[in-house]
């Protein structure tokens, strides 16, 4: 981490997006004060009706490059901030919307919009880290109130944040939780899924969705398998990863032709086919 | 069984299994669905060999003429394994007569239209091929274990 | 030495009285309890919280409850460990370990002082009884001990069971931690009965506690039948990993080639170590506040298969997954040994079953590190090379134009009770001894089926007694097929020819107990319609809705409609999963040769293929030489070998 002021200046923006990864930022409510105190927040869309074009010493980043603006906006952004933190799958990996990654954009914008000449978008997209050097990333859809929490703390301590990387598996098993692979055979991500939700789908009773995207050294290939031994059709088994982080690799690898359409929506196409490279031709 | 089943199967076979999808496409296109009741029977001894098969469901037997003892079953082809691989070895004639002996469902390839495919497509018949020939192989592994008589009387017994 | 007081008897409705007592005197009672469909260890307030009538199956990957078969026998502990550990309470999985502070120019830590409740843990096994005295020795006997677990483990009272029931996943027997629970090793030990419990007490709190219980002396009956369902708990397990010498086999395997094959399936998620009741690796984390200078270090449970795990600037030490399972698994049953004087496994099976692609250590120490020989078995009835039991032939019917079954009455009891795949030495005065495989056992009538071919003079000559005729046998002999290794998995059985026969129990055996198995495929190959031995059975299996049965004929004659053609084309072109399957194939060499190289194209793995060699066998107990193939005898350590134990010994010519 770089060298930073008592009290940084911060920016918060945003590219392609929901805001949900801002608004999680509103609700650490009982640090706020402490929050605005502590950093000098000079541009932030959902809280302050101030704009800023920067210098930024911590610069917040949510959204995916979708649109070609985006890309020189990022570019202009990164040059007047001395730290960068993506924050939210749409910044990290794309987001749901990388889902029209698998398809054709322009027949995308045929369907939901009337004039799609109107449209300045770009073949696909794709998370900042393909076009800007980015120095924090912080996970998940939303990201965790916890782990921002420990981002800013460890910011002002002047340590590296204690973002874990390590599978959904560890945090389920802290809160005593049971496998829900295991004793109920369900398609449950969490072994090849980054840890920050604290568990929360196992605890319900459901299977991971991978909202905080691919751990390190995760082996897809093998939970694929245990998948189809459970009874799912291989498609089936990797239609799972088309959700938050499909274009996240491998998430990205391991999806079917299609993306997360099932054959019988796909236009024509042979069922039983699985080439993720044809996705990307 | 019913349509999509039977595409599954064709999907499913270790025939087409790991083929690019565009072979498999390709192959798709040329496949027709058939089924054969008992006593059916599917391609004749030493006459030009009109398909090549995929047994889906069922089962059929190969069977030779041999003079003073009639017809011999010498095989039989189960689910997932192919029949008529002389649909693509010259001179193109089958080499025994193939019955359904079950109610059998079959997926199959018109002979002359699957070599045309592989002579226009390099890329298909280099995939195909190899399959072929291991179809025959492990038949012809097969029929030297039949040959060795494993369960024979053995020459010398220890008691 | 104080001569320990006999058991004790609690009637079922004590179990109530004892929870009430510990939450009089102050504890909070945990026991086990079912949450989210599987068995916990949470507070409890009295029995209505426990599992009553609930019990569980196991296998690698899987693990469902079930109901306890038997209406009207609701045991409070009639199911096996489940995904929870007392470890959750002696070593919680996050506590505050100390606080910094820096104010008015100082600064200052202070460690956190533990206050833990007394607690009262009902219903811990041996193996669990053992993980708490492993983690003792790590975390409260070193030169450090921890002051957290020092005073937690301190504030709990412990109350075993002792287990009448195991899972497949269960190996407390090769590591030597039960299923029997020594009274010494807990405040108060119980053994679970149908209308009670036996009551022994191990310390003075545990007996104190039984005298305010007011239980009667149990009766020898009771006493007997509390030892019986333990010994059969023992027995159910058998003996899966080969203990003796395995920390420097290990060792000098660290550049197997398995441990990169097992890194294809290990998805790295930990979930082995979270599950495992002596795991105490764990990571420190700061936890500081944005407008003070406080910070709080909170421990929590951390993994050697995470990635941050053996991070140094610079990367990991260990960046890949086979890297850190060889780490576990060497930690485990290796390196632990030196460290502490005692292997890091007790044998519970979680980490086989909560594995979610269901990897197993007793598998993967079989494979990387096995025993140099195999371990003899204690000898059954006239154990001596030149002695027999007398027995005598029933009846007998011929199989095949070549094969004749004999049924053999006032068998030895121990020969009728004999496992599948065993054989015995068969003789009549003036033959030599005949090596033949069991065909069927009756153990209840004390008689045992011989399928004979008569493929020289002796046999020839055995094969055509008559009813009434005294003979010769000695045995059980050998290893049989190892039926637990197939529990929870689907089973394929190839057979060929008269190599049904020593088939036949196993088959019987898998067929009794149907549910503890997956899908079941039998699969026969014969040289003509004609030559098919045991014909009834073999239309009786075909015709059950169980059982996925094939048949096949090298030559077919007329009137045979089925397949023709050698076994393995039944399988090769199948297109069901194969890879978690277990096989046992007997035939033919050739035949077998081929069966388990169609076997392994499909998938399967060769620890899990099982066949049955024929060898030359004169004494049956591993004395004379004769059965020697490769660094095994055939009598001693087999028959029935897996083909990765073989080795190149089962394909080379003239081994």
């Amino acid at each position: 981490m770089p060298g930073l002021p008592l009290r940084p200046r911060v920016g918060v923006v945003k590219l392609t997006s929901c805001d949900g990864c801002q608004l999680t930022i509103l609700d650490l409510e009982e640090e706020l004060l402490s929050i605005v105190e502590a950093f000098d927040i000079v541009d932030f869309p959902e809280a302050t009706s101030s704009r800023s074009s920067g210098p930024y010493d911590i610069l917040f980043v949510e959204g995916s490059v979708s649109a070609p603006d985006q890309v020189e906006r990022l570019a202009e952004l990164r040059a007047r901030s001395t730290l960068l933190v993506a924050i939210g799958a749409c910044a990290t990996a794309g987001g749901i919307q990388a889902l029209r990654n698998w398809g054709e954009v322009g027949d995308w914008a045929a369907t939901v919009y009337p004039d799609p000449s109107l449209l300045q978008v770009l073949d696909r997209v794709t998370p900042i880290s393909d076009h800007v050097k980015v120095d924090v990333e912080v996970r998940g859809c939303p990201i965790s109130p916890d782990q921002l929490r420990e981002l800013l703390a460890a910011l002002l301590a002047g340590r590296r944040p204690q973002l874990p990387d390590e599978a959904v598996c560890l945090e389920c098993k802290r809160r005593g939780l049971t496998c829900v692979v295991v004793a109920a055979g369900a398609t449950c991500l969490g072994p090849v899924t980054r840890s920050g939700c604290g568990a929360i789908c196992p605890s319900f009773g459901r299977g991971c969705y991978g909202c905080f995207g691919p751990r390190e050294q995760p082996n897809v290939a093998s939970l694929v398998s245990r998948f189809e031994l459970d009874g799912l059709a291989p498609d089936e088994a990797r239609r799972r990863f088309a959700g938050i982080n499909a274009w996240a690799e491998p998430y990205r690898d391991a999806i079917p032709r299609g993306g997360g359409a099932r054959p019988e929506l796909a236009a024509a196409g042979v069922p039983g086919e699985t080439e993720a490279a044809d996705a990307r031709r | 069984m019913d349509v999509s089943g039977t595409i599954g199967a064709f999907h499913g076979s270790p025939f087409v299994a790991g083929l690019a999808p565009s072979e498999r496409r390709r192959l798709a296109a040329l496949a027709v669905r058939r089924t054969a009741e008992p006593g059916d029977v599917l391609l004749h001894e030493d006459a030009p060999t009109t398909h090549l098969g995929i047994v889906v469901d069922g089962r059929v037997a190969l069977r030779l003429q041999v003079p003073g003892r009639g017809s011999i079953t010498v095989l039989t082809v189960e689910p997932g394994d192919v029949f008529g691989w002389s649909a693509l070895v010259p001179p193109y004639r089958s080499t025994s007569t193939v019955v359904a002996v079950e109610r059998t469902e079959a997926i199959v390839f018109d002979a002359v239209a699957l070599r045309a495919a592989l002579d226009e497509d390099d890329g298909l018949a280099a995939s195909l091929y190899p399959r072929v020939l291991r179809s025959v192989a492990r038949r012809l592994e097969a029929t030297r274990m039949q040959l060795l008589d494993v369960f024979g009387r053995e020459v010398d017994a220890a008691w | 030495m104080v001569t320990a007081a006999p058991p004790s008897f609690l009637p079922r409705a004590g179990l109530d009285r004892l929870i009430a007592l510990l939450r009089d005197d102050g504890r909070r009672v945990i026991g086990p309890t079912v949450v989210d469909g599987a068995v916990a260890y949470e507070e409890i307030a009295s029995t209505a919280d426990l599992p009553l009538g609930w019990s569980d199956e196991q296998s690698p990957g899987r693990y469902r409850l079930v109901e306890s078969p038997g209406p009207g026998r609701e045991r409070a502990f009639g199911y096996t460990v489940g995904p929870a550990s007392w470890k959750r309470y002696t070593f919680p999985p996050r506590v505050d370990i100390g606080r910094g502070r820096d104010a008015d120019g100082t600064v200052t830590y202070e460690p956190v002082a533990p206050e833990p409740d007394a607690l009262a843990f009902l219903g811990v096994r041996g193996c669990e009884l053992a993980a708490l005295r492993i983690q003792d020795r790590v975390l409260r006997d070193g030169p450090v001990a921890d002051p957290d677990y020092v005073a937690r483990r301190r504030a709990a009272l412990v109350i075993a069971v002792e287990c009448t029931v195991a899972a497949s996943t269960c190996f407390c027997t090769s590591m030597g931690t039960g299923p029997e629970i020594a009274r010494e090793s807990a405040d108060l030990v119980l053994t679970e009965l149908d209308d009670g419990y036996l009551l022994r007490s191990g310390t003075d709190d545990g007996r104190r506690l039984e005298a305010r219980l007011d239980p009667r002396p149990a009766t020898d009956d009771e006493v007997a039948h509390a030892r019986a369902s333990v010994a059969d708990v023992r027995r159910r397990i058998g003996d899966p990993v080969a203990v003796q010498g395995l920390p420097g086999r290990l060792q000098a395997r660290l550049d197997h080639p398995r441990w990169a094959e097992i890194a294809e399936r290990c998805l790295g998620c930990a979930n082995c170590t979270l599950v495992c009741p002596t795991c105490f690796c764990t990571s420190v984390t700061q936890r500081s506040d944005l407008d003070s200078r406080d910070s709080v270090a909170v421990r929590g449970w951390d993994s050697c298969f995470s990635g941050d795990f053996a991070k140094v600037a610079g990367g990991s030490f260990r960046w890949r997954r086979q890297d850190r399972y060889r780490q576990w698994l060497t930690h485990k049953f290796s390196t632990w040994v030196d460290q502490f004087g005692a292997f890091g496994c007790v044998g519970c099976g979680r980490c086989v079953t909560w594995c979610p692609v269901g990897i197993d250590v007793r598998e993967e120490l079989a494979v990387i590190a096995p025993p140099a020989a195999r371990r003899p078995l204690p000898m059954a009835a006239a154990a001596a090379p030149g002695d027999f039991t007398p027995a005598r032939v029933e009846r007998t019917w011929p199989e095949t134009p070549d094969t004749t079954t004999l049924l053999l009455t006032d068998v030895d009891p121990a020969i009728a009770h004999g496992a599948p795949g065993q054989f015995v030495m068969v003789t009549r005065p003036g033959l030599p001894a005949v090596p033949i495989s069991v065909s069927r056992y009756h153990p209840e009538g004390d008689a045992i089926e011989l399928s004979i071919r008569a493929a020289g003079p002796a046999t020839a000559t055995l094969s055509s007694l008559a009813p009434g005729t005294p003979l010769g046998v000695r045995g059980p002999l050998g290893r049989g097929w190892p039926l637990e290794a197939a529990e929870g998995r689907d089973v394929i059985v190839v057979s060929g020819g008269i190599g049904l026969s020593p088939l036949r129990p196993a088959i019987d055996a898998l067929l009794e107990d149907r549910p503890r198995y997956g899908t079941v495929r039998l699969y026969h190959g014969a040289r003509t319609p004609n030559d098919r031995p045991h014909k009834d059975d073999l239309a009786t299996w075909a015709a059950r809705p169980d059982v996925e049965a094939g048949e096949t004929v090298d030559r077919a004659g007329t009137g045979w409609t089925g397949p023709v053609g050698v076994v393995t084309h039944l399988f090769d072109a199948g297109r069901w999963d194969a890879r978690d399957a277990v096989a046992f194939v007997c035939g033919p060499e050739r035949m077998m040769q081929a069966t388990v190289s169609t076997l392994e194209d499909r998938g399967l793995r060769p620890e899990r293929i099982h066949v049955s060699m024929e060898r030359h066998m004169e004494c049956g107990i591993g004395l004379c030489g004769h059965c020697q193939l490769g660094r095994f005898f055939v009598c001693r350590d087999g028959p029935v070998f897996s083909r990765a134990e073989l080795g190149d010994a089962f394909i080379l010519e003239g081994v």
